[in-house]
């Protein structure tokens, strides 16, 4: 509770340090004249004194370490304060002379003037501790507090026994002992200067000039303060401890600013190399944080080309990306594109850079040396190239160029493949990212795909007495473009149709879908076959791009007349299993789209066959016999022959499943790569009509 | 992975293509840029060697097609040559054998275009 009025929490500090002052003031303003009389007088005035300087100093730290102001600018705000000090010690003094003569020094108007004078001198001087003490701590480590501590308690015992030895001068020697240790202390202190080394070069060369003119006017300002000046005068009446106070912060500045400046003078060599590291450190942070939030690639090639240029003092710089051995440019600088081709060309044909593993430097008299018709560019004379490697893999370059003809020394070297291997990461995520894009477009794709298949094939085998039917379809993953259909042409007539678009995927099924709807209207229109697929080449000339064919096999069975009429075009054969052995109907014919001459009708043959009892039609495409096992060999005709006989004698639909098993066990571990289609007709009229008597 | 590779040498002023491997939809790209840089390059007279081929997919048969036209336009041809019977029976279901010429050895094909020029 008590507290309250005086707790330095981070709101009250400003009204802390006004209102001490208002005390000290007030306080002064009512015993001006009580000064070294009553020793308790004096040392309430010090302690109101030191109280003020306390709080002014914290609410100013707290203000610079809120503003976070750099090192430099502390600096340069304490050199002003100090030049003011200077000013006022030299300057005003000689006036303040000439108007308060010593007769009447002791007026009314005097005290004021003196009191604020010093009040100048205690905001000032805060504000110079602070900056120290800031400086100080600056990249330090924790452990120096205690030696920062152990001054400021010197400092005070100096300026203490000041008060001391105004009070009662034979404690002279006191003061001067503290003041040694506090001096020894200043230097330890000093000494311990870490962030002149994060400083650019620039930076130092400035902090070099200003810590030189800085020592010097503390110095000059220390021996100001030692004067007996009437403005020390004014000062040690006020309060002696601050007058001493005054004098050692000055002692302090020209100790600190002279250990500056050597500081700096040493560090000075070394501050281009520093400020290239701090950059190609930051430079690299910046990278690595691009490429985990950036997936433009142009983006961070821009990045990676721009810092390639600002921290290895290079002219111009440009990425060139190899893909499918094409090599392209990306984020050329500084440079003209078609000279930066030229550079490139020239360098890949003259030096073996499909084979390096590190940055190469190449000069332009090697370059001209190794070429036969000059090197391409006047303005370049410098280059160096890294590769940009992924998975051992080389997927373009990094090349930098400089117009002078200064090598790329090992520094360079080093940061460019740095900035190389993010520019060869930035590529490989573009790619990836474009890669599962086009596969997920690819994907939806043949989602487009499948749906058009399963909507064109018959969902049903169509229900002919005499004429049993199975039929059976197994996409593979990329939609390969098989058809099959059944048409009721008449009472008695039964149309068929196989067929294998060429290509896969929505190409083909798009050309499926023109391809049941041609068969679906020549069917009813035409009676025999190989004038339907004449037509229906014909139709398709439009549409059939020149690489696009369609294999298709057409025919018709006549269940009154025992009868089947069929024409191929292009397909794989028609197969008959009689008396338990198999015939290739193979009636020539070449496939739809291949020719849109006579020729093609010249071609097409169109068989018949008299349909005996138990007679099996089977019609498949070319999945089947090309069905892959895992050493990539054929399923093949003579495999699937045999497994058709071995299960022609029962039920067609088991025949069908028997097949399907076969060549599912053969192609195990590998991925059906095409479209399966098998179609099965048996002719049982015989047994349906026995049937139908019983 | 199936690999598919392509090479083209010249004999007689003839250009001989050698396929090797699986010809099928992904690798035919590479075929179809063989004969357009063909077609570039003003030759149009072309036999293709079949011999180590061991695949052939109905994409890759489209290559064929795609190129011929040209080619006989510019008084060449596309001929086939040296042809495992697996693959000619391919060629042969497909009723290539109508358009194209087939020949065992590519002797014969070179020969063939000479004796016309």
């Amino acid at each position: 509770m008590k507290l309250n009025f005086f707790s330095f929490d981070n709101n009250r500090k400003l009204e802390n340090a006004i209102s001490f002052s208002i005390i000290l003031f007030l306080f002064r303003l009512v015993f001006p004249d009580d000064m070294g009389f009553s020793p308790i007088m004096v040392v309430i005035n010090e302690a109101l004194v030191v109280l003020t300087f306390y709080v002014i100093t914290l609410y100013v730290t707290e203000f610079i370490e809120e503003k976070k102001y750099p090192p430099l600018s502390l600096i340069l705000n304490a050199g002003i304060l100090n030049a003011f000090i200077f000013f006022v010690l030299a300057v005003i003094a000689a006036l303040f002379a000439g108007i308060f003569s010593e007769s009447n020094y002791a007026n009314f108007f005097y005290s004021i003037a003196s009191i604020l004078y010093s009040l100048i001198f205690i905001a000032a001087l805060s504000y110079i501790f602070s900056v120290f003490k800031r400086l100080f701590f600056l990249k330090q480590k924790k452990g120096n507090i205690l030696y920062f501590n152990s001054m400021i308690g010197f400092l005070l015992a100096t300026s203490a026994s000041a008060t001391l030895n105004f009070l009662t001068p034979s404690f002279d020697f006191i003061n001067n002992a503290f003041k040694v240790v506090t001096i020894l202390l200043i230097i330890l202190n000093s000494i311990r200067i870490s962030w002149i080394a994060f400083l650019t070069k620039k930076e130092k060369i400035y902090l070099l000039v200003i810590s030189i003119i800085l020592s010097i006017l503390f110095g000059v300002n220390a021996g100001l303060s030692s004067n007996p000046s009437l403005t020390n005068k004014t000062l040690t009446e006020f309060s002696p401890a601050l007058h001493q106070f005054l004098e050692m912060m000055m002692i302090y500045g020209s100790i600190f600013f002279g250990i500056v400046f050597f500081t700096t003078l040493f560090h000075l060599p070394t501050a281009e190399a520093f400020d290239r590291k701090a950059m190609e450190v930051s430079s690299l942070m910046d990278l690595s944080r691009l490429i985990t939030q950036v997936f433009d690639f142009k983006e961070l090639a821009d990045t990676v080309t721009d810092i390639t240029i600002q921290v290895c003092k290079s002219d111009s710089a440009w990425l060139v990306s190899n893909s499918k051995g094409e090599l392209s440019l990306s984020a050329v600088r500084n440079i003209g594109y078609l000279e930066a081709d030229k550079i490139t060309n020239a360098l890949t044909d003259q030096f073996d850079l499909k084979n390096i593993n590190t940055v190469k430097t190449i000069s332009k008299k090697q370059a001209s040396l190794n070429g036969n018709g000059g090197f391409p560019s006047n303005d370049f004379s410098s280059f160096a190239v890294s590769p940009l490697k992924v998975h051992n893999f080389i997927n373009g370059y990094l090349i930098a160029a400089r117009r002078n003809e200064d090598l790329f020394d090992d520094d360079d070297q080093k940061a460019i493949g740095a900035f190389a291997d993010y520019a060869a990461v930035a590529i490989e995520n573009a790619k990836l990212l474009e890669e599962s894009l086009e596969k997920e477009r690819l994907e939806k794709e043949l989602d487009v795909a499948r749906e058009i298949q399963y909507k064109i094939l018959p969902h049903k085998t169509p229900d002919i007495k005499g004429l049993e039917i199975s039929a059976l379809f197994i996409p593979a993953f990329e939609v390969g473009g098989d058809y099959y259909d059944f048409f009721r042409l008449e009472e008695n007539l039964l149309g068929f149709v196989i067929a294998d678009v060429s290509g896969k995927g929505i190409s083909a099924a798009f050309i499926m879908a023109e391809v049941k709807g041609i068969f679906e209207s020549l069917a009813k229109l035409i009676l025999s076959p190989r004038e339907v697929l004449t037509k229906a080449n014909e139709i398709l000339r439009g549409s059939l791009d020149k690489k696009s064919f369609v294999t298709v096999i057409y025919g018709i069975i006549d269940t009154k007349n025992e009868v089947m009429y069929t024409s191929r075009a292009g397909h794989s054969p028609l197969l008959l299993v009689r008396d338990g052995q198999i015939e290739e109907i193979k009636p020539s014919g070449m496939g739809l789209g291949l020719d849109f001459s006579p020729n093609f009708l010249n071609s097409l043959e169109e068989v018949r066959i008299k349909l005996k009892e138990s007679d099996i039609l089977v019609l498949f495409t070319d999945g089947i016999p090309e069905a892959k096992n895992a050493s990539l060999e054929d399923y093949g005709y003579e495999r699937f022959e045999r497994t058709i006989l071995h299960s022609c004698m029962g039920d067609i639909n088991e025949l069908s499943n028997q097949i399907m098993k076969d060549v599912t066990t053969y192609s195990q571990g590998n991925p059906q790569h095409d479209d399966i289609t098998l179609v099965i007709f048996k002719w049982t009229k015989e047994k349906n009509n026995k049937a139908g008597e019983i | 992975m199936v690999d598919f590779n392509v090479e083209t040498r010249e004999d007689s002023h003839v250009d001989i293509v050698d396929l090797r491997g699986y010809l099928d939809a992904h690798t035919a790209p590479e075929l179809e840029n063989v004969f357009t840089k063909l077609i570039e390059d003003k030759r149009f007279k072309v036999v293709v060697n079949f011999e180590n081929l061991a695949y052939i997919s109905s994409a890759g048969l489209g290559v064929f097609m795609a190129y011929v036209e040209t080619m006989r336009e510019n008084d060449g041809d596309i001929k086939f040559t040296n042809m495992s019977p697996k693959v000619y029976n391919i060629f042969d279901l497909l009723g290539f054998p109508l358009l194209y010429e087939f020949y065992t050895d590519e002797k014969e094909a070179i020969k063939k275009f000479n004796e016309k020029s």
